[in-house]
């Protein structure tokens, strides 16, 4: 088995001869165990320029208007007046109790060993009741396919030995991508190193998410009492294409 | 407390379109109309005969229409194969394809049962269609027996598409409006006062107006019971105990949308209550006000729940369009329910001269 991705772009490129080896050389002990893919985003290290949002609509040829990931910004004001930027970049959390299987009427979608949840598209019967389900409104009903969408890990670049499409254009290193069952990983030690000061997106709902943030505002984990400019932005459909 | 302005978001439209509002709204009604078809047809109560007559037209009008919106919602009609070729049992949607077919095939089964001596009759008038009528009508016994055994599977069916249609939206926790129990509840009884909405118009279009007083005393009852849960769900969600009630409430808060629609909710379900009380002669208007509160209940649910953002702070608000998905599919779907009426009641009299 080759090595697997498993660095954050930054990290990928400082090692980029150790991988290239390793796309060569036998995969060490840990890796010969299953993996479990996992994301870590570091909130500090973004800033919010969307370049994942481009790279991964370009990657997977997402319809317009459509996203698999999106870095959404807030101006958060303290009671001092202070207003800052917070940034939380979203896509599929590739929970370990994902309420998106359990309804789907066909099993068109379903949990790999390796811990990433796809979408079966031969099955799929596009009747969103998993999009529905999901806590982070992460899917959608593709326009073009009419079948459920959703980051994918880019499972399909992994088979490649290549990173994720917006883990590798991450302009400030902030994703950081792995296998969470190697303790060697970047992800892992990262992990480690932020031992208690990671955390999840909407915890109480039970799912336990598989991509972990850091410094991550607890105000925004899920839906964020507050107003939203997005009746002024541009909506495909709305103010035309 | 920090105060936050989402200066780029994203909220996902509405994937569950006005089909699903046509779709639970039409087999509610239906389910509701068959069941106010049995005290004429099965228990022979005089004074519900003709009212029992005209629910069945509307159980069939609606029953029929009701898959064609369902299958709309899936994109490619072809698809709802899978629904048989690959079933997650663990999915209430999977359940809902193998109810759907037991309560329709029970309702048709049902109604040839109860038409067979009026086609039978029929078969003995002049006329081109006399052959036909003959043949459809198979002998043209009024089998008692038979009609109890057809109402009992309809009647199971037409429990369990109400069953599921209740509980495949109320167990999604990701959606704060829908996830309460409630909801099957207040689905059910909105049925009910659907399906007499649907039959006392159909009274009104063959000119019967002594059931009036029946069905208004009926939809006054179920709007009640209406009432009742609407003000339950209220109550639950301001005093905190059910969580998601709350946060349903919480994200609607200062929207004057939102405000608007809880009026017009409110306010037009008490219209109906009174109209139903206190012109207990009069059917067109509650008959519109009732199927008004039903389609209303449902689209509230749907498109409104469909819009309370649940990750940051937008909104996706529905805007009704030109399109098959959208206004173009609810005219269609009130078209195929007239031609269905139209082709029903061409065919077979319904009205009190119809020798049933
Ligand atoms: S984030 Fe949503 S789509 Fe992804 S696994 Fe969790 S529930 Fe499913
Ligand atoms: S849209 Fe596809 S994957 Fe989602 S629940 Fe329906 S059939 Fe399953
Ligand atoms: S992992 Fe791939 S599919 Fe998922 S958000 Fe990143 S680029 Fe998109």
């Amino acid at each position: 088995m080759n090595a697997q991705p498993d660095l954050s772009r930054r990290a990928f490129f400082t090692a980029l001869p150790a991988v290239t080896a390793g796309l060569a050389i036998p995969a060490h002990a840990e890796d010969t165990a299953t993996p479990h893919w996992s994301m870590l985003i570091d909130t500090r290290r973004c800033i919010a320029c969307q370049a994942c949002t481009m790279a991964c609509s370009i990657e997977n040829v997402s319809p317009e208007g459509q996203f698999r990931t999106l870095v959404a910004t807030y101006a958060v004001t303290d009671q001092d007046g202070t207003t800052g930027m917070a940034v939380l970049p979203r896509l599929c959390n590739h929970c370990e109790e994902p309420p998106c299987i359990p309804v789907c009427p066909v099993g068109a979608t379903f949990k790999r060993e390796d811990g990433i949840v796809l979408v079966d598209g031969d099955r799929c019967v596009g009747c969103a009741y998993c999009v529905q389900a999901c806590p982070y409104d992460a899917r959608f009903v593709n326009h073009h396919t009419g079948k459920a969408d959703k980051c994918t890990f880019c499972s399909h670049r992994l088979e490649a030995g290549l990173l994720p499409a917006c883990v590798e254009t991450c302009v400030g290193g902030a994703r950081i991508f792995g296998d969470i069952n190697n303790p060697q990983s970047e992800i892992s030690r990262r992990l480690a190193a932020a031992d208690g000061k990671t955390s999840v997106l909407k915890p109480e709902a039970g799912t336990h998410p598989r991509v972990f943030y850091i410094g991550l505002e607890k105000q925004l984990d899920g839906r964020v009492d507050g107003s939203s400019t997005a009746d002024m932005m541009w909506r495909p459909g709305t103010q035309g294409a | 407390m920090n105060t936050t302005v989402e200066v780029l978001g994203f909220a996902r439209d509405a994937s569950w379109l006005p089909w699903a509002v046509q779709y639970f709204f039409l087999i509610g009604i239906s389910v509701a109309a068959f069941f106010l078809s049995l005290p004429g047809f099965v228990w022979r109560r005089s004074k519900w005969l003709g009212i029992s007559r005209r629910a069945l037209l509307a159980a069939l009008v609606c029953g029929l229409t009701a898959p064609v919106a369902l299958l709309a919602d899936l994109h490619q009609p072809g698809r709802f194969l899978n629904f048989y070729l690959h079933p997650n049992l663990g999915s209430w949607m999977a359940w809902g394809s193998f109810f759907i077919p037991l309560y329709l095939l029970g309702l048709i089964g049902y109604a040839w049962l109860c038409l067979r001596p009026l086609l039978a009759e029929m078969g003995q008038r002049p006329g081109s269609l006399a052959g036909l009528y003959r043949k459809l009508a198979y002998g043209g016994h009024d089998n008692l027996s038979a009609i109890k055994a057809a109402a009992l599977a309809a009647t199971l069916g037409g429990l369990l598409v109400l069953l599921y249609t209740g509980m495949e939206v109320m167990i999604v926790q990701a959606r704060s409006l829908w996830n309460t129990p409630l909801l099957p509840l207040i689905f059910g009884i909105t049925a009910m006062t659907g399906g007499i909405g649907m039959t006392a118009l159909f009274e009104a279009l063959t000119g019967n107006r002594q059931s009036a007083p029946l069905l208004n005393q009926w939809l006054a009852r179920g709007i009640w019971v209406t009432l009742v849960l609407l003000l339950a769900w209220l109550i639950l969600g301001l005093s905190g105990t059910s969580t998601a009630a709350a946060d349903a409430l919480a994200a609607m808060a200062g929207s004057f949308g939102w405000l608007v629609t809880g009026g017009w909710l409110f306010g037009s379900t008490l219209l109906t209550l009174w109209l139903a009380r206190n012109h207990s002669n009069s059917l067109l208007m509650p008959a519109l006000l009732a199927l008004h509160g039903a389609w209303l209940i449902r689209w509230v649910v749907f498109i409104g729940g469909q819009s309370l953002p649940k990750m940051g702070s937008a909104s996706h608000p529905y805007y009704l369009t030109l399109t098959p998905d959208s206004l173009l599919g609810i005219v269609g779907m009130a078209g195929l329910c007239l031609t269905l009426y139209i082709i029903l009641t061409s065919l077979i009299p319904w009205d009190d001269q119809a020798n049933a």
